[in-house]
């Protein structure tokens, strides 16, 4: 998870796959196909199906594959957002029980155990990696592969962007430094030739 | 007749049920996914999209999958 957090300038997400025998241990991480940006990851729906064909092909329970939603986020906030919450809620909030995790770029983490069913209940859990367990080594080569395969990185929208979708009227800028600025010459020259305070022939910026 | 159901409300379910002769896409829709709606799943027939009204058959593999699944970390 670490690999594809780094690997790129964008979130990452995917599914953790369960051990059989215990749902809470994860044993891999598996993308899907998505778009992202420093600031999103958007899931393919057609490449979701597919995973879920392909667990299932491979003899995986949908409770191991499909309940442990984990994405990146830029910085060092692992908590979840406004978009978070509401992808959890409707995606996951029928199933019996599902985890969010959230592995932040500086390294923290968020897991939450939401249990849908009874009462219901929200457990943040602790997150730990499990040495006591035998593991495979690195695989970066197979990492790469699947980030490759899976990540499609988009620029990240801009301020502006977003200020012409609700219908803000972005003000003419002008940058100060172009040689043909219209202020740049009259307003320095005015500058320059202000009279200088006779008893400290000094220029004002030296004040 | 059997067909292979996907879903993953619930406890999830990855099996072979049974099923009714001319049971549609929707009608399948309706008896397992109860207050579910529509548009938040792919519903896939043999991994091909389906409409409503698509009629299963002996074998078929039908998945409802979750769509628009996506996370956003604050700017």
């Amino acid at each position: 998870m670490l690999y594809l957090r780094d690997r790129g300038q964008t979130e990452v997400g995917g599914f953790g796959i369960a051990a059989g025998d215990d749902l809470l241990r994860i044993e891999d991480v598996q993308l899907v196909r998505q778009t992202c940006t420093s600031v999103s990851v958007v899931f393919d729906d057609e490449a979701v199906a597919d995973f879920f064909d392909r667990q299932v092909d491979e003899g995986r329970k949908p409770e191991q594959f499909g309940r442990i939603w984990i994405h990146t986020h830029p910085g060092d906030c692992p908590r979840p957002s406004m978009t978070d919450e509401e992808t959890f809620a409707r995606v996951f909030g029928r199933a019996d029980w599902a985890v969010m995790f959230i592995v932040a770029r500086g390294g923290q983490t968020y897991a939450r155990l939401q249990l849908n069913v009874g009462p219901g209940a929200t457990l943040v859990v602790p997150v730990s990696v499990d040495f006591e367990r035998p593991f495979e080594a690195s695989q970066m080569q197979s990492w790469e592969q699947e980030y490759c395969a899976n990540v499609t990185a988009l620029a990240s929208p801009r301020l502006t962007e977003r200020s012409d979708e609700l219908g803000f009227v972005e003000p003419d800028l002008i940058d100060p430094f172009e040689p043909d600025a219209a202020w740049t010459d009259d307003a320095w020259q005015a500058y320059l030739n202000e009279d200088l305070d006779p008893l400290c022939e000094r220029l004002p910026y030296e004040i | 007749m059997k067909i292979l159901f996907i879903n993953n409300d619930g406890g999830g379910f990855a099996d072979h049920i049974d099923v009714d002769p001319q049971t549609t896409v929707a009608k399948l829709f309706e008896q397992r996914i109860d207050g579910g709606k529509a548009q938040d799943y792919l519903i896939r027939v043999n991994r091909q999209p389906a409409a409503a009204d698509c009629v299963l058959h002996e074998g078929d593999r039908i998945s409802f999958t979750p769509v628009k699944i996506e996370g956003a970390g604050d700017r």
